[in-house]
């Protein structure tokens, strides 16, 4: 372990107050003057063709300033796989097709939010109803209707990979598995619905206030879809009540703000309401999967072949990148010798789904993790010691990925086991309890460019003065996951500084360095962090030149930042206070201030990611043996993020994956008919609240990431995946029934239980 | 959805509530308006006019007497039902069904007597106040009256008040010595949802034996439902494990659930049999102690 100042501490977060206090400035909050409302019409039927829409009442309804459908735009298909134009298959308001209910057909804008409702109501569209698809086994029929003409399979990405021989491998084994598991979508459910703010200025420039987790995507993709230069657009993000993936592409009324303000000249806000976000927002892909697994007697895993079906909902959203990396998490934490996935995105007659908090591996993972607790019981071996044997560890090189430069994996199984009592546990549980495991790896920000970015993937500015402050500017979104304050956590190491010293402007395109791909992906304490670091660096090149020639040292000297001063490691009281130092820097520059940049984009590390996290979960669980109620009683976690930068933070990140994969293994579902989703609240949409949440005990694995900034990779997605297999095989252990088709509800288990 | 207009009133007394009734025939009570409101925001209730109770003096009023019993008012709030000193004493299930109500939010704005007067079958204040032989007190242009409160549900959002009336107060009968009371609900969510089921009972002993059971359920039919034969299964035997399995299994028989988006048909009826078992014990043990 390094000797860190501010690195490695619980720093309370920079937006905390602000939001305790209700200070803070969400989309929703900000009004400008003359500022009109936006409504969007939304389509009724799950698939229909569009024959005609007749907007006069609604727009001569006395407040209503603009109506527009999509003949109105410029008929432009957005998406963010940019290198692959096929896959972009959404316009902002529907031109002749719609293709799930709550798909956006028309918007209106007028003086309140009231009247563009209204409007709204006075929108005529004649449709003509076309059969649909709500399952991907329909959708995958011969004959099955078609949703997109482009693509008459219904099956808009195919994603292949294979290396070793799986046949051969299955042949030689003693034990082959082989399983078929569903699992379900679910939201996002951020507490902040979306909202943007559009304005145009009098040289026709936008501005776009959003709740995004991607302001640059948000910039360039609103411009190519306005026929506009990018450069004109200029993105806001303020703050955001969360996104977990949700909020990762352009959106609709993100377009309409701009191309309304546009034409009438005046602001538009939209905000979308709960029902809206549930009826039509994104969701975690609802998959199928089928999985072969082999193993030697002795529990050496001799390979997997392994297909998903995606069900990807009306549109491909960013569903091309889960069905790239649920094949990629298919065979990341363990050493599969032989490999085959083949991965098939399927378009369905319902809301498309989308990233969300852990893009592919929860659904990848409950396979993978639930099929190795069926294999060790069947194999007579305990499952801890199955992990471990088949575990990755640093330096193992993932064919066609990368060789993983840090794994904390085998000792955080071992500090879970031991954290847990599990082999006790394990061995003579009490009548209705059980303990069960899962497991993760996860990616700390991706490679595979497919928004085709000419930027660096991440940038920093730094900027200090002769106060002894710094400046940060910053693409990067700090979306509630923290990262506003974890950069200047870094900063504030790297130049030996305080918190306070530091200012941070971020997540504003027109300001802040080009480029950042966003908050997703748990890339930015990886990505943001390096070029945080690489900025700082260079600022101390100069500041320590400065100083080396002011103090007249002998060049062998190293010199160093810390508590605001620079000085020569081995002469420190010939320091100088950091401020002295930027100013030294300044006069032998004749007054120009001292503003460096740093960039990062992961290169010669392959395709997927440059590092990944590892961790352990055990779920303990009591189940009511009568009414199949699963109490989860509590969790031990142990896991390995390379140097914790802010342990606040991640214990943070932990709590809300906590509760994200109790809802998800547990709870929380859409309950749908013929696409319709019959529970687009949070009464009937059970998302945990607090009260719901188990105790929790974490370890954190110390290990050091050499590609990450001080070590560090990523905490902030992995954690939402090993929840549900974890209580899935705490309620097999208690219960005989083995859930593979989540989730876990109590009418299954009473069904499933041994008698 | 659009909040349609309409003239929001807080008559001071009851029988200027009652005059406005008569007056405005589409106007609609309200009290914490945690259920009316959602219905006009998002069901497309739309009302002209809408009255509220809460300006009316002296409906807050929480009252347990040694010898009328329990008497809730009005405007008395679900959040002081819960934490009411005497009800938590002497009728400590009701305070658990109100406790047991919403998020500390709606609680601290919704009341016992707007759970009531909703109707919904799943209302987690009704099973309990229905084993209790509770009445409501009703105040209307044909002046006062006082109704059993098994005959006030009519149906989901329907009850037996006739035009411009209004339930100014719900009173449980002092409980007979040797009486237990319980009340289980189940949700998909632990600590704060909308019933899937739930069932309540009463037990009054003489000796060892039930001379007096009521069983009532919810949400498995357009009312809170009385399970008869499962009462006579009960009434007049010690209550064994025998005898409360057979009651379950009676209880299980005497509803029609259907499916919805909280629990199934199924679910619920296997639910109505293993909560009727656990009621019946634990009102058993508490009227033994
Ligand atoms: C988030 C949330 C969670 C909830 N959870 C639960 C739950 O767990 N269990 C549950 O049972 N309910 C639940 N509810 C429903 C609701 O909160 C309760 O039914 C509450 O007790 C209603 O009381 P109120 O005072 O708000 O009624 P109001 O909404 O004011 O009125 C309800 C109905 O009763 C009528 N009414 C009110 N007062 C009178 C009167 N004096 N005379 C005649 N008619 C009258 C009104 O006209 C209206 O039709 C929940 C609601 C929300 C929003």
């Amino acid at each position: 372990m390094k000797d860190f100042s501010i690195v490695g501490q619980s720093v309370p977060r920079n937006d905390g107050r602000a939001k305790a206090t209700g200070t803070a400035v969400y989309t929703d909050d900000i009004k400008l003057p003359g500022m009109l409302h936006g409504k969007i019409l939304r389509s009724p039927f799950p698939h229909a063709r569009i024959l005609h829409i007749d907007t006069t009442r609604a727009a001569a309804l006395p407040g209503v300033k603009c109506v527009i459908v999509g003949e109105d735009t410029p008929k432009i298909k957005y998406g963010n796989w940019r290198l692959f134009p096929d896959t972009q298959d959404e316009y902002p308001l529907a031109i002749d097709k719609v293709r799930f209910i709550g798909d956006e057909v028309a918007a209106v804008a007028a003086v309140d939010a009231d009247t563009a409702e209204e409007a709204l109501g006075l929108i005529k569209v004649d449709y003509e109803e076309l059969p649909g698809v709500f399952d991907i086994d329909s959708s995958i029929k011969e004959g099955a209707p078609v949703l997109h003409d482009y693509c008459p399979s219904n099956i808009s990405v195919n994603r292949k990979i294979h290396y070793g021989d799986i046949d051969k491998a299955f042949a030689e084994s003693d034990y082959v598995r082989e399983d078929i598991f569903t699992v379900h979508a679910v939201s996002p459910a951020y507490l902040e619905p979306c909202a943007a703010v559009a304005q145009c200025d009098l040289d026709g420039r936008i501005t776009l206030w959003t709740s995004t987790q991607v302001p640059y995507i948000i910039q360039c993709l609103l411009a190519s879809t306005m026929n506009m230069r990018e450069n004109d657009i200029r993105v806001i993000k303020p703050f955001v009540g969360g996104g977990f993936g949700g909020k990762m592409e352009l959106r609709t009324w993100e377009f309409c703000a701009a191309f309304i303000a546009k034409k009438t000249g005046r602001p538009v806000k939209f905000t979308l309401t709960r029902e809206e976000e549930f009826l039509a927002g994104r969701r975690r892909h609802g998959m199928k999967l089928y999985s072969k697994v082999g193993f030697k007697k002795d529990g050496t895993l001799t390979g997997k072949d392994l297909k998903i079906y995606l069900d990807g909902g009306g549109y491909n959203a960013m569903g091309p990148t889960a069905t790239f990396l649920c094949g990629t998490f298919g065979a990341m934490l363990y050493r599969y010798p032989n490999y085959r996935f083949l991965g098939q995105h399927v378009y369905t007659n319902k809301p498309p789904a989308s990233a969300m908090r852990g893009f592919g591996a929860p659904q990848s993972l409950f396979a993978t993790e639930t099929q190795m607790n069926i294999a060790a019981e069947e194999l007579g071996i305990d499952p801890i010691e199955l992990r471990i044997k088949n575990a990755q560890v640093t330096g193992d090189k993932i064919p066609d990925v990368a060789t993983i430069s840090s794994c904390g994996f085998i000792e955080a199984l071992q500090k879970a086991a031991e954290m847990s009592g599990w082999k006790e546990k394990r061995r003579s549980p009490k009548p209705g309890q059980g303990i069960g495991i899962g497991c993760y790896s996860f990616i700390s920000g991706g490679v595979f460019n497919w928004f085709n970015t000419q930027y660096p993937f991440s940038a920093a500015e730094v900027r200090v003065f002769t106060d002894g402050t710094a400046h940060l500017l910053t693409m990067a979104a700090d979306i509630g996951q923290g990262c506003d304050t974890v950069l200047k956590q870094i900063l504030a190491e790297e130049l030996g500084l305080k918190m306070e010293d530091i200012r941070i402007t971020s997540a504003d395109t027109a300001v802040t360095p080009q480029a950042d791909l966003g908050a997703w992906g748990s890339r930015l304490t990886m990505m943001n962090g390096n070029a945080v670091v690489q900025a700082a660096k260079k600022i101390k090149a100069k500041l320590f030149g400065a100083v080396s020639a002011k103090q007249n040292l002998n060049v062998i000297h190293e010199l160093d930042c810390k508590d605001g001063k620079v000085f020569p490691k081995g002469r420190p009281e010939r320091g100088i206070s950091f401020g002295d130092a930027v100013a030294l820097v300044q006069k032998a520059n004749r007054g120009e201030p001292i503003v460096e940049r740093g960039y990062y984009t992961p290169r010669d590390k392959g395709l997927v990611t440059p590092a990944f996290s590892f961790g352990a979960q055990i779920a303990e669980v009591d189940v009511d043996p009568d009414t199949g109620f699963v109490k989860v009683k509590k969790f031990w976690t142990a896991h390995d993020c390379g140097t914790v930068i802010n342990q606040m933070a991640v214990e943070g990140q932990l709590e809300g994956s906590i509760q994200m994969g109790l809802g998800y293994a547990l709870s929380e579902q859409f309950v749908m008919q013929g696409g319709k989703t019959l529970n687009p609240n949070f009464l009937d949409y059970k998302m945990p609240n607090a009260m719901d949440v188990p105790p929790s005990e974490v370890a954190h694995i110390h290990t050091y990431e050499p590609e990450g900034p001080m070590g560090a990779k990523e905490a902030g997605e992995g954690l939402a995946i090993p929840t549900a297999p974890a209580i899935a095989a705490a309620v097999h252990h208690a219960t005989g029934y083995r859930c593979k088709d989540l989730p876990i509800t109590p009418e299954k288990i009473l069904a499933g239980k041994r008698q | 959805m659009r909040l349609s207009h309409f003239d929001y009133h807080a008559p001071e007394t009851v029988a200027q509530a009652i005059a406005l009734m008569q007056a405005k025939p589409g106007a609609r009570l309200m009290a914490g308006g945690t259920d009316l409101l959602i219905k006009m925001r998002h069901a497309g209730l739309k009302l002209q006019d809408v009255i509220s109770v809460k300006s009316i003096k002296g409906l807050n009023t929480i009252t347990v007497d040694e010898n009328k019993g329990l008497s809730i008012g009005a405007t008395a709030l679900l959040a002081d039902v819960a934490l009411h000193p005497d009800i938590l004493k002497y009728y400590p299930t009701v305070a658990q069904a109100a406790r047991g109500t919403a998020n500390a939010q709606v609680r601290n704005m919704g009341t016992v007597i707007g759970n009531l007067c909703n109707a919904s079958p799943a209302a987690d204040n009704a099973p309990t106040l229905l084993a209790m032989n509770a009445e409501v007190e009703i105040h209307g242009p044909g002046g006062q009256r006082r109704m059993p409160l098994e005959q006030f549900f009519k149906g989901p959002g329907i009850t037996a008040l006739q035009p411009a009336e209004i339930v100014t107060a719900v009173h449980a009968p002092k409980l007979a010595p040797h009486t237990g009371t319980a009340y289980i609900s189940l949700s998909a969510r632990g600590q704060l949802d909308c019933t899937a089921v739930g069932v309540a009972a009463m037990i009054v002993l003489k000796g060892k034996a039930c001379e007096e059971v009521r069983i009532f359920i919810s949400s498995c039919g357009p009312t809170p439902v009385r399970a008869l034969k499962t009462e006579a299964i009960a009434r007049g035997k010690e209550l064994t494990e025998a005898v409360i399995e057979q009651a379950g299994n009676q209880a299980a028989g005497e509803v029609k659930p259907i499916a919805d988006v909280r629990a199934s048909a199924g679910y619920r009826e296997k639910m109505v049999a293993v909560l009727t078992r656990r009621v019946l014990s634990q009102a058993y043990t508490r009227a033994s102690e």
